[in-house]
């Protein structure tokens, strides 16, 4: 799992209200280089939530990125880490943990299980 | 043309009083436990409610769909390739296709799709996709190549999963595709982020149709386009209140064995979009299109390869390859519909 799906995923168990981000546990992160393309990424950073990019990206050990996106076009050496967190890094084993509940969704194989039990829907 | 579409003034002539049949109860899976964990349903209107037996068949299913995909997704990818839903052909077609040929049609599926929609004019517009039962990923690598959106895929097997992220890699679009396991029925996302909701042959394994209308419209941007193709019964007539009692045994036995708990109409997609005030509804039977397909997965089963490869996989898969038959049947007596569904949330 990459931190830029990691940043749409919620909890969607019955009750809970805050359902994102979730936190991560990591037990193995592997990092796989993928294309560097400028326009994607301030694309995408119009959509990321940035606080919850830069704790997955900790949680994950790329502790790189600043605490706030920069206001103005930003430049390379920027979109360089951005892209490094957002798409290169991945979670192939461990957990998604829901802040308010507790509850973990397993990532196993790269592949999160968000599937809900009966009683948590 | 190809596709029969069914022109605007037959969507406000549906009957009225069929959209009150439509609030929750009326579509959700009324089963009986038989020792397995199948479901053998009748899905007719009125007065179905959810028992507490009902739940935990719920999550029966759910792991009979995750284990009938594990099995035999593995086989299909073999002989068919990636892209597991019909193929879209002219109508009346008399010529046998290659494989290469039936592929095409797979892929043109999409594109009929997509132009159905009205989605290939607003190609520009379509940044990020959910496709909804996504199988190994056909349709997701296929969009996000062809729109350079993002899309994310849910499907309810881990082994999908897993192969649709390594074709990912392996086509080098994993920057824009991901997968995921989740239920399209409680889907992890927040309201309102899709531009594009896909739901290419998922529908049908919905116990809950209304339920899984209401996910696919909430997590659906405003402006944004639903996409459903699907395999339905046939439309019920006025006054018909379900579908006849052979009707009903056929799909029965279909059911069991592709671990689909219910079939509805066409008509019952196009009345709870309506009942969720979304726009620009578009409905049309394809039936006649996807005619070659099911003969054509026959063949290649009954092929060396094919037949090996069945006797490999175990018995979900040939009981899935015995029971095709059965699909030919419905759609030839006019049961089974390929239908296809589209709409816009409003802004």
């Amino acid at each position: 799992m990459r931190l830029i799906v990691h940043n749409m995923l919620t909890c969607n168990i019955k009750g809970v209200i805050n359902k994102f981000p979730l936190r991560i546990e990591a037990e193995k992160v592997i990092k796989k280089e993928v294309d560097f393309n400028p326009d994607f990424l301030r694309h995408m950073l119009a959509k990321i939530e940035w606080k919850a990019l830069v704790d997955g990206a900790r949680s994950m050990g790329y502790t790189e990125l600043p605490d706030h996106a920069p206001a103005l076009e930003s430049d390379e050496p920027f979109l360089r880490k951005f892209h490094h967190a957002l798409l290169e890094l991945n979670l192939e084993e461990g957990s998604l943990v829901c802040q308010e509940s507790g509850r973990k969704f397993p990532v196993e194989k790269r592949v999160p299980n968000m599937l809900l039990h009966e009683d948590e829907v | 043309m190809k596709a029969t579409l069914a022109p605007p003034s037959s969507l406000i002539s549906l009957p009225r009083h069929k959209v009150s049949s439509l609030r929750s109860p009326s579509l959700l899976l009324q089963s009986q436990r038989p020792s397995s964990a199948l479901m053998t349903t009748t899905a007719s209107r009125g007065s179905v409610a959810v028992t507490a037996a009902a739940t935990s068949s719920a999550e029966a299913l759910r792991e009979g769909i995750a284990e009938f995909y594990n099995e035999t997704s593995g086989l299909w990818e073999e002989i068919w390739g990636d892209h597991m839903h019909h193929g879209f052909y002219d109508p009346d077609s008399s010529v046998q296709l290659s494989d290469s040929g039936h592929r095409e049609a797979q892929i043109r599926m999409i594109e009929e799709s997509l132009r159905f929609a009205g989605v290939t004019e607003e190609e520009k517009k379509i940044k990020r996709v959910v496709d909804v039962g996504c199988g190994i990923g056909g349709s997701s690598r296929y969009i996000a190549s062809k729109f350079g959106a993002e899309c994310i895929g849910i499907t309810l097997s881990p082994v999908q999963a897993k192969r649709a992220n390594d074709l990912a890699t392996a086509q080098s679009l994993s920057h824009k595709v991901s997968f995921q396991v989740a239920d399209a029925l409680d889907q992890p996302f927040e309201d309102g982020i899709f531009d594009l909701v896909w739901s290419m042959e998922s529908g049908e394994h919905m116990p809950d149709k209304a339920k899984f209308v209401k996910e696919l419209v909430r997590v659906t941007a405003p402006g944004g386009r639903i996409i459903i193709v699907t395999w339905c019964h046939r439309n019920l007539s006025q006054g018909e209140e379900s579908l006849q009692p052979w009707e009903q045994n056929l799909l029965d036995r279909i059911c069991k064995t592709f671990y689909l708990p219910a079939w509805c109409s066409t008509s019952d997609y196009v009345e709870l979009l309506q009942s969720l005030s979304l726009q620009d509804i578009k409905c049309a039977d394809w039936s006649e299109n996807v005619a070659p397909f099911w003969p054509a997965v026959i063949r290649t089963a009954l092929t060396w390869k094919g037949l090996v490869s069945l006797l490999r996989s175990g018995m979900k898969s040939i009981k899935g390859a015995l029971t095709m038959p059965l699909m030919i049947e419905g759609y030839k007596k006019g049961v089974i519909k390929f239908g296809i569904i589209t709409c816009q949330k409003p802004l």
